[in-house]
């Protein structure tokens, strides 16, 4: 079962206060930048910085993920060697536009693990699509690799490569999130929407969460802790979504007490979707605080 | 910073970006602002949503015109616009930095690491970095019996070496046993540092009892004394002329300097306010003597005369102002001289 | 080890340490201005010496501004701080750092 991924934290890496305190907000996961939001002149200190932070500072349960640079700077590399060797969990790739842009990076983090003798695929990766050229080839980016846990959609360079702004309507993201979100599924691999930096459009924000929720992406990218339990509060199952799950979960143990060898339920066969569907929907439910030990709802 | 604040670097030249750096600076009580052109080599700004909320800029090493919006968190916006200033003066090369402010703000900055140089009650100067005081005052030669002789010193310009200046050494040399020549390091005349440098120990070659060095950052520098090289008001003027003096008492204590020759100043206003205040600052720790200026025939020999002289190609009218090896450089370097003019260098002023 | 040249990484901002680090002629010192000398004074002096130690840095210069930076930042500047001195910034010594 994979980890809910409800909220990435985006967290400029050349900042040791914003570093330290990156576990407290109650993200599913963190992300530490190395690139756009790092000047040119501090690529190598915020490097060190992030580097250092992940080997010292307790981050608890939160998913540790760093966006690295592109191999065609002169950054990338030691990027991808630092944070492999700092235990980084994912490795983001920016601007990923063909497959060769995955195995090229799969590449030199494998070189980094066997240099650090860490067991190879260890560092996970995901892979942000910005372009239009990544977004058409978004599913074969998908199944490019073994190690990819993601793919991302990154709007603020897509919409400038398709020659257009970001609207409220989000009707120019239409194309490329559905894309994503389909060469993701194909994959067997989560979805991930876009930041909205409007920190103080709320109902914006709520907005553009609620559609992609719909949609079925995985989780989104954060830049301020406030939108953390707005994103949350989408994501929670209703009680009726708990009922359904707990009743396909119930049958499965009671196929199994039986020892049948098929599991139905409602005089519907409950296949392997629904069981994944079902196990999600604990889980999002307990991270939620809707049940208790025993899943029986108890939100207020 | 935080999430929603913004460094950006301001052009002064956009009318927009001086508006707001103007309001600010006015809003927290800084007078005497320049009109466009504004005189720093940059400026930087941090914003929140479009407002301009702290500032700070430079020129050359000085650190000039911070502002704090009082409204926000002042302590931290102000080590936030420091560490930005710095960062851009250290992508550039500079390591050593100095900073006018007044009294009030002086703490602020030696928390951030600047150390005071200088003090009076209207301004301080501070400095930080990879260089300082102490190590300037260790690197200047010392001479046998330097805590029981008779010391003095003369600071000068020497723009370029003339026999007005050799006078002015010469009548020291018969008051003291030795004297310190002070060169001003900075590199913004018509001769050039190492040039100007070369000229005054040449002039000086047969006096044993002279030692020329050059000034660093701390005496007459766009550091210490900025408006020596820019045109600037008188109130600016009188309280830099303080702390550039104090700064000198400090570092003729530590070289037992008990006297300072000064050339009369018929001609400069600046200088005059200059030596005006080195009188008013020095006593009693260090004497200050004003020798009147020496004539060639019924002429002041003035160094602006010879500078004139070369812009106008007649050099010959100055030979009798100048030693014969400060005359052979000029002889010799003419067309580079002039050429240097043609392209902006100015003959007036220091 | 020798440095090239003087040096500088980190800001004045709160939890961050700013290093300067220049080459001089005798052996080591260490320059620190900290709110909390007292308290962590030395055990900051030392963290920094033990890495200076480690990169075989002998005649240095170090001038600090700290502004309650943790360990990890302190270790994080000083180690940006000798790479661009030693214009190593995008070529660490993978065996040096911790």
């Amino acid at each position: 079962m994979e980890r809910l991924r409800r909220t990435m934290m985006f967290v400029p890496g050349n900042n040791p206060g914003m570093l330290k305190d990156a576990g407290i907000y109650g993200a599913d996961s963190v992300m530490f930048d190395l690139e756009d939001s790092v000047s040119l002149a501090e690529k190598d200190a915020a490097r060190m910085l992030v580097m250092q932070a992940l080997q010292t500072v307790d981050y608890g349960d939160t998913e540790l993920v760093v966006r690295i640079n592109g191999l065609e700077t002169p950054f990338g590399r030691p990027d991808i060697f630092a944070m492999v060797k700092a235990g980084v969990n994912v490795i983001r790739l920016p601007k990923t536009e063909t497959v060769d842009d995955v195995l090229e990076t799969e590449a030199v983090i494998a070189e980094a693990e066997a240099y650090f003798n860490i067991p190879i695929k260890t560092t996970k990766m995901m892979a942000a699509i910005e372009s239009a050229e990544g977004v058409l080839n978004a599913p074969a980016i998908a199944k490019a690799s073994d190690r990819l846990i993601g793919i991302a959609i990154g709007a603020e360079d897509y919409v400038t490569n398709m020659k257009t702004h970001r609207y409220p309507d989000g009707a120019e993201l239409s194309f490329a999130r559905n894309m994503i979100l389909h060469g993701a599924r194909a994959a067997g691999i989560a979805a991930f929407d876009t930041v909205y930096s409007d920190v103080d459009n709320e109902a914006g924000f709520n907005h553009e969460v609620e559609l992609i929720h719909e949609l079925g992406f995985d989780g989104k990218s954060v830049i301020n802790p406030r939108q953390i339990p707005l994103v949350n509060a989408i994501y929670a199952p209703t009680e009726k979504d708990v009922q359904n799950a707990k009743d396909v979960l119930n049958a499965i143990e009671e196929a199994r007490i039986k020892g049948s060898g098929v599991i139905a339920l409602n005089g519907k066969m409950v296949d392997k979707p629904v069981v994944a569907r079902a196990q999600r929907t604990m889980m999002l439910a307990e991270a939620s605080h809707l049940v208790d030990q025993e899943g029986n709802w108890h939100a207020e | 910073m935080n999430y929603s604040q913004q460094l950006k670097q301001l052009n002064l030249k956009e009318l927009h970006y001086y508006k707001q750096w103007a309001a600010l600076l006015t809003q927290e009580g800084i007078e005497g602002l320049p009109q466009v052109p504004v005189d720093v080599d940059g400026c930087l700004g941090i914003f929140e949503d479009q407002q301009l909320i702290a500032t700070g800029a430079y020129q050359k090493n000085v650190l000039k015109y911070i502002a704090v919006d009082a409204n926000y968190q002042g302590g931290k916006l102000f080590n936030d616009i420091i560490s930005a200033l710095i960062n851009t003066l250290t992508q550039q090369g500079v390591f050593h930095f100095f900073v006018f402010t007044k009294p009030i703000y002086r703490q602020s900055f030696e928390f951030v690491g600047f150390k005071l140089l200088a003090q009076t009650s209207l301004a301080v100067l501070l400095e930080a970095g990879d260089a300082s005081l102490q190590q300037f005052i260790a690197q200047v030669p010392r001479l046998e019996n330097q805590s029981t002789a008779t010391i003095s010193a003369i600071v000068m310009n020497a723009n370029p070496f003339t026999l007005g200046h050799r006078y002015l050494v010469t009548q020291a040399t018969q008051k003291s046993d030795f004297v310190y020549v002070f060169v001003v390091s900075q590199d913004v005349s018509l001769f050039t540092t190492e040039e100007r440098f070369k000229l005054v120990q040449q002039g000086l070659s047969d006096l044993p009892n002279v030692i020329v060095v050059q000034s660093g950052d701390y005496m007459v520098s766009y550091a210490t004394f900025p408006s020596y090289f820019l045109p600037e008001s008188q109130d600016i003027i009188e309280y830099q002329t303080a702390l550039d003096a104090q700064l000198f008492k400090k570092i003729a204590a530590q070289l037992n300097i008990q006297q300072r020759f000064l050339g009369e100043e018929p001609f400069s206003k600046t200088t005059a306010l200059y030596n005006q205040a080195l009188k008013a600052t020095l006593p009693p720790e260090i004497t200050v003597e004003v020798i009147p200026r020496l004539k060639a025939a019924t002429q002041t020999i003035s160094a602006t005369q010879v500078r004139k002289a070369i812009q106008n190609g007649t050099i010959e009218t100055i030979h009798t102002f100048v030693p014969e090896t400060t005359y052979q450089f000029i002889k010799q370097n003419q067309a580079i001289l002039q050429a240097r003019i043609q392209k902006g260098m100015q003959v007036d002023g220091n | 080890m020798e440095i090239k040249h003087t040096a500088i990484a980190g800001t004045l901002e709160s939890s961050d340490i700013q290093i300067m680090l220049s080459k001089i002629e005798g052996p080591t010192e260490i320059e620190l201005e900290s709110a909390v000398e007292k308290q962590f004074g030395t055990q900051i002096r030392t963290l920094m010496q033990t890495i200076l130690d480690q990169y075989g840095l002998t005649n240095v210069k170090i001038k600090a501004v700290d502004k309650g930076a943790l360990d990890c930042t302190i270790k994080a500047r000083l180690i940006t701080v000798i790479q661009r001195a030693t214009d190593k910034q995008n070529d660490p010594d993978w065996e040096v750092l911790g």
